[in-house]
């Protein structure tokens, strides 16, 4: 059986993966132990560069931005967490019914999924956001992120099951006397879990997309932290045009780690887990 | 025959279904707005004007009036469907008397030459670059291009476009701030070049998140698919490489690709709404934006109407030609 | 074979715009016009009706566009209060008892196609706005012409008279531009027209000195040229000045889009951009400069001013006036303008700005009463809220961070504003049975922790700015404050039906010549609608739901009076102390705008240095800053 020890010892993607999502838990520990609060302005002074003691410099509005960094991880991690469960396990599910027992059900699932589709997500958000007039928490925003993004997945689980279940090896196992669920867990599985783990990075990815874009047309809780509002008020505050970039650097270069952190994780997993790569991969090292 | 009875026919009339609750539920959804678009159009005419209070109150009724806004939600339900039927999409309250079909078709244009070319490019090379580094996974080239993309893909859009922005107006002055192109409409060489001169930022930062993404899933997917014996016996076998890639390896991982491409082909009309406001290009995503703002319902509807009916096409299409791309879907 | 030459062509297709912008340089400009015949301005927001259709009667205008195309009887000059003569050539006559009108036209001006204005324009102007009151833009219009206008007829080639159907001592204000007004009708046009209210005037005549002659379809700008007979247009003769021959309106986007134009040379003037974007146009543009050469470089003259209101409603806790007053004296005044403000605005104790004219109106005369004025914290214990030395702590200030405060503090930072006594709010507070608890936050009179439900619109820099500094400062103070920044027209909608407790709206109780009728007549308790209703649906004007019949009663006597009038002054004097005694709105900062001119081509326009016109080009009144252009010599 695979155990992450050896996982950490051959797969260089994961082991990278693994270094870079620990520097984030760090972080968001760190939070907790924020010598500011969150929303506590004029705390230091303002418009610093980076230094000894400001590590990523100040802001405009008189705040530590490594300390608003931890919270602002803390949050982003939150809404994105919530939103990829809520979106994939209604995605998978929906996916895997319609591809598994077909028929009108399918047909059924597919009008309802087609019709969700349809209706574009940013003007619909936007929409909401104002009908929230302003009340919307972190929370909240994490359930509207998650409802919006489980169609365009189910739809892809949905197609890759098809291309399954033609497969020969599939009708192997149904001559064989295989029944549906075994076939489901130990054949198909193997082929699902990478390409969940992928599109799990992708959830991750529009989750914190959405969020920033949110954030950045102001209508998410400004006064929450997090690496969208982080941006919104580092625009506001026209941090490029007077060259404080540390306070926009900050959140971006932490956005790209978080994923890439993720996403590598997910390609050493992924690839550890399909076992004809698995095979593939020792022919390589031999 | 059966085929298009079985198959096409309750396809097709999925895709009107599709598009019917689609449309109500949009036509319900600004209604729950708090915004009133009345009281917003009253805010505008009066804001500066000292308006006796007899004349404000007239100003409201006339306004419900020509909006079109007495009657119940129903009333208006119907005739808005009678309007649509007719290809009258009404008149926009923000920006009244115009009407909702010249707005849109003042934007449209724009829109799709800038989304679709993005849209049909980055997908193409996307695929191509990423189908040739899963197979090539070992080269330098495949690599690089990896490590390289992966950061640049979980950069939210809104940052691309503006760093973009900041870089190349700002800092190194070569593209201009604003608008689609420059001068008159005409089939010259100085007002297509202007139209290439101003979308290439836009575009080019579409293309960029675009690409990486594609790119990565196309990656995935070969990689997913070269495990498979039959490349394995086909490498042995001898065939040549490019043949393996093409008519194998990428042939088998069509399936939702095309499903993406057709998806974000049919999205075109909701317009590339971050892009244009940040790049001030003049297409029907910022038309939408203020829209939204200002509770135009009409313009709202008439711009979701198109992305509607656009995607459930799009899907449509994908759908019937699922056949065509990968002959092992049966049908049951 | 065919994918490579594909890749080719993709290659191809994506590196030739980049080639093809290196042979063009940086000329972002969408028309091609010498530069230095253009005068490029900024054109505020994209415009989304009106395009292609200059029939402004119907449509709406826009801002600048109807400065440089229409023209109206009088205009007010917001930087002195003065009437300028624009199509007419005297103020308005009335009679004794203000039920007749006259008005005598400028001879020799002409529409842009050669035809000679004359009174017949003005009466026809009246009569069809009155026959067409669903003309959606002159509908406020028709609706006052309709229930003041008994008959309107010409006395001769030039001088028009109105006779009225009751007293109206302002009737002119129809046709006194501040930000716009009755524009005149070319008759010769109209009467040809089929339906005046949905005739697109596509190629319009106009009486001012500019036509439009391109537009773009997608509402980012709009070119324009200067007459040959600019001599005839009221505005060339006022000015005596041609001005540039092309102007062109143009929508960048938001400050930083701005600042960029003009450090590129693509915009000769902006209306206004926040503190940072102005920066950054100093450091990047040498050539251009605001209204004061250095600190504190914004015009602070707009006729407006920042406050803090109350829904009396929402919180009943509102309506105790040592509330109030609390609130007022935890707000450190001169932090707030210094800190959040940068310290360019002028501060203000009242909803009115000190301006010129205003100053010496209102300001000036109330010291004394503000200097004495007492509230009482105890039963015979008063104190002295007034603090006229906070111009000179500003100047303070400014000196301490290297700025020269041009000339005296009160001309440059306003008269005076309320002391910071937190130590007297809290004494207020307690009296009223307010407590504190155990971390030193304030507990209402019914033992729930205080909450202050603060609403302001990020995209209104200098509310939102003066919003976060309430929200520190009365935080500081132990009061919890949410501060929530709201989408535009979500603020809006919030504040037309009360959903709100405290906001930063931006109003003032007088017009630029120094009348303040107008203003406040909704006001009045009998258009009182409650908290959940439009506060317009009676037509009224107070979104926080003031109720007072004393105010009704001053707005009564104010409608009797004569607006030029020394009682209408006094009058308005009462109303202020009235107001400010009862604190019904903490005032604190009045407009400013960096409107600000790049010298690269143009030079003339209004400064401090050389206040000739206002700077506020976007207000009909704004036109001559524009005519009065000239380029610079090379």
């Amino acid at each position: 059986m695979i155990t992450v020890r050896d996982l950490l010892r051959f797969s260089p993607s994961f082991r990278y993966g693994a270094i870079i999502l620990m520097v984030v838990v760090v972080l968001i520990i760190l939070s907790y132990f924020s010598p500011f609060e969150p929303d506590d302005r004029r705390a230091v002074p303002r418009n610093e560069p980076p230094s000894f003691e400001y590590l990523l410099g100040t802001t405009s509005t008189g705040q530590d931005v490594f300390w608003m960094l931890t919270f602002a991880i803390r949050n982003t991690m939150i809404i994105a967490g919530v939103a990829v469960i809520i979106g994939r396990t209604i995605g998978v599910l929906l996916g895997m019914i319609s591809g598994y027992v077909g028929g009108t059900l399918d047909r059924v699932l597919s009008s309802i999924v087609d019709s969700v589709i349809v209706i574009p997500r940013l003007p619909l958000v936007i929409l909401i956001a104002s009908i929230l007039r302003g009340q919307i928490t972190i929370i909240t925003l994490a359930v509207l992120i998650g409802i919006l993004d489980w169609a365009y997945p189910s739809k892809r689980y949905r197609a890759q099951i098809f291309s399954l279940r033609e497969r020969e090896f599939t009708q192997t196992a149904v001559f064989a006397g295989m029944n549906t669920f075994k076939i489901v867990v130990q054949e198909h599985l193997p082929f699902l879990i990478p390409f969940l783990l992928a599109d799990m990075v992708s959830g991750f990815l529009f989750a914190i997309g959405f969020e920033v874009t949110l954030s950045i047309l102001g209508l998410s809780d400004l006064n929450a932290q997090s690496i969208g509002t982080m941006i919104y008020w580092g625009n506001y505050y026209q941090a490029l045009l007077s060259k404080q970039i540390w306070v926009l650097a900050a959140p971006i270069a932490a956005s790209v780690l978080i994923v890439v952190g993720f996403y590598l994780m997910s390609i050493g997993l992924g690839t550890y887990l399909d076992p004809r790569t698995r095979l593939k991969r020792l022919e390589v090292r031999g | 025959m059966s085929l298009l009875r079985e198959f096409i026919l309750p396809r097709l009339l999925q895709w009107a279904l599709v598009i019917f609750v689609g449309i109500t539920i949009t036509f319900l959804i600004p209604r729950l707005s708090p915004v009133n678009p009345i009281s917003q159009a009253l805010g505008r005419l009066t804001a500066f004007q000292n308006v006796a209070p007899e004349a404000m109150v007239e100003l409201r009724e006339t306004l419900e009036d020509l909006y079109g806004l007495n009657g119940s939600i129903f009333d208006q339900y119907v005739a808005f469907w009678k309007r649509v039927l007719r290809g009258d999409l009404g008149p926009s309250f923000s920006a009244f008397p115009r009407s909702v079909n010249e707005m849109i078709g003042a934007g449209l244009g724009w829109t799709i030459g800038l989304l679709g070319t993005a849209v049909i490019s980055s997908w193409l090379l996307g695929l191509l670059l990423g189908s040739l580094a899963g197979y090539f996974s070992n080269r330098w080239w495949s690599q690089v291009l990896d490590k390289l993309l992966i950061f640049i893909y979980p950069v939210p859009y809104y940052i691309v476009a503006f760093v973009l922005l900041m870089a190349f107006t700002f800092y190194l002055p070569i593209f201009p701030l604003v608008g689609g192109a420059k001068g008159t409409p005409g089939l010259n060489w100085e007002y297509i070049s202007s139209v290439l001169h101003h979308s290439f930022l836009p575009a080019f930062s579409i293309m960029v998140g675009a690409l990486a993404f594609r790119f990565i899933m196309a990656k995935t997917l070969a990689t997913s698919e070269l495990a498979s014996d039959y490349v394995q016996y086909a490498e042995m076998g001898g065939l040549p490489r490019r043949k393996i890639i093409t008519n194998y390896v990428m042939r088998n991982t069509m399936l939702p690709q095309i499903t993406d491409l057709g998806l974000s082909l049919g999205a075109i009309f909701e317009g590339a709404l971050i892009t244009e406001v940040v790049f001030a290009y003049p297409g029907v995503g910022s038309v939408l934006y203020n829209s939204i703002i200002s509770a135009d319902y009409n313009v709202i509807m008439g711009i979701t109407l198109l992305s509607i009916v656009g995607i459930a096409t799009a899907s449509l299409l994908v759908d019937l030609s699922y056949p065509l791309f990968d002959p092992r879907v049966r049908l049951r | 074979m065919a994918r490579k030459v594909l890749f080719l062509l993709l290659l191809v297709l994506i590196l030739a715009p980049a080639g093809v912008s290196v042979a063009q340089g940086p000329s972002g400009l969408p028309v091609d016009v010498p530069r230095e015949e253009l005068f490029v301005a900024d054109q505020i927001y994209r415009f989304s009706s009106g395009i292609g259709n200059y029939n402004l009667w119907s449509n709406g205008d826009q801002p600048h566009r109807h400065a440089l195309m229409m023209e109206t009887l009088w205009l007010r000059d917001m930087e002195t209060g003065e009437l300028i003569m624009d199509v007419a050539i005297s103020g308005p006559e009335y009679n004794d008892d203000f039920t007749q009108m006259n008005v005598n036209l400028r001879e020799g001006i002409f529409w842009s196609d050669g035809v000679e204005f004359t009174a017949d324009d003005l009466v026809y102007t009246i009569e069809t706005i009155r026959a067409n009151p669903d003309m959606p833009a002159s509908g406020g219009w028709a609706s006052q012409l309709n229930q003041y206008v008994d008959t309107v007829e010409k006395t001769g080639d030039y001088s028009v008279q109105f006779n009225l159907t009751e007293s109206n001592p302002r009737f002119h204000t129809l046709f006194e531009a501040r930000w716009n007004g009755i524009y005149m009708m070319p008759k010769h046009i109209f009467e040809t027209v089929e339906d005046p209210v949905t005739f697109r005037f596509e190629n319009p005549v106009v009486l001012g000195a500019y036509v439009p002659t391109q537009f773009d379809p997608n509402g980012y700008w709009e070119l324009f040229e200067r007459r040959e007979d600019w001599e005839r247009t009221p505005s060339g003769i006022i000015t005596g000045n041609p001005g540039p021959k092309y102007i062109l309106l143009i929508f960048y986007g938001d400050s930083a889009k701005k600042a960029i134009a003009m450090s590129r040379g693509e915009l000769d003037v902006y209306f206004d951009v926040d503190y940072e974007a102005f920066q950054t146009t100093l450091d990047t543009t040498p050539t251009a400069r605001s209204w004061y050469t250095e600190f504190p470089w914004a015009y602070p003259n707009e006729v407006d001013a920042r406050n803090f209101d109350f829904n009396f409603e929402s919180e009943p806790l509102f309506q105790n006036k040592d509330v109030r007053w609390a609130l007022a004296l935890s707000l450190n005044i001169v932090e707030l303008q210094t800190e959040y403000i940068g310290g360019v605005a002028k501060v203000t104790m009242m909803p009115i700005p000190p301006t010129q004219l205003l100053s010496r109106l209102y300001h000036e005369p109330m010291q004394e009463w503000l200097n004495n004025l007492e509230i009482e914290i105890e039963p015979g214990e008063m104190f002295k809220p007034y603090d006229p030395t906070v111009p000179d702590q500003i100047a303070a200030w400014a000196e301490e961070q290297g700025y020269t405060v041009p000339g005296d503090p009160v001309d440059v930072f306003g008269y005076g504003w309320w002391k910071y006594a937190p130590d007297v709010a809290e004494r207020l507070l307690l009296k009223n049975g307010f407590t504190r608890d155990g971390n030193g936050k304030w507990l209402k009179p019914d033992g729930t922790p205080w909450t202050i439900d603060l609403q302001s619109p990020p995209d209104e820099n200098d509310a939102f700015r003066m919003g976060t500094a309430a929200a520190d400062m009365w935080s500081d103070f132990g009061i919890q404050v949410n501060l929530q920044g709201l989408e535009r027209s979500v603020w809006d909608q919030n504040r037309f039906v009360g959903q709100y407790q405290m906001s930063t709206p931006w109003f003032t109780f007088v017009l630029p010549s120094g009348d303040s009728w107008p203003q406040i007549r909704g006001w009045h308790p009998q258009y009182y609608v409650p908290n959940g209703e439009d506060f317009r649906s009676k037509g009224g004007g107070t979104a926080f739901r003031l109720n007072d019949p004393k105010i009704g009663e001053m707005i009564d006597a104010m409608a009797a009076l004569s607006p030029d009038s020394e009682e209408n002054v006094q009058a308005v004097i009462e109303l202020s102390k009235y107001w400010v005694e009862n604190m019904y709105s903490i005032t604190a900062i009045s407009f400013k705008k960096f409107v600000t001119w790049d010298q690269r081509y143009w030079t003339g326009f209004p400064t401090s240095e050389n206040p000739n016109y206002m700077p506020l080009y976007w207000f009909q009144g704004g036109k001559f800053a524009f005519q009065n252009l000239t380029p610079v010599t090379q």
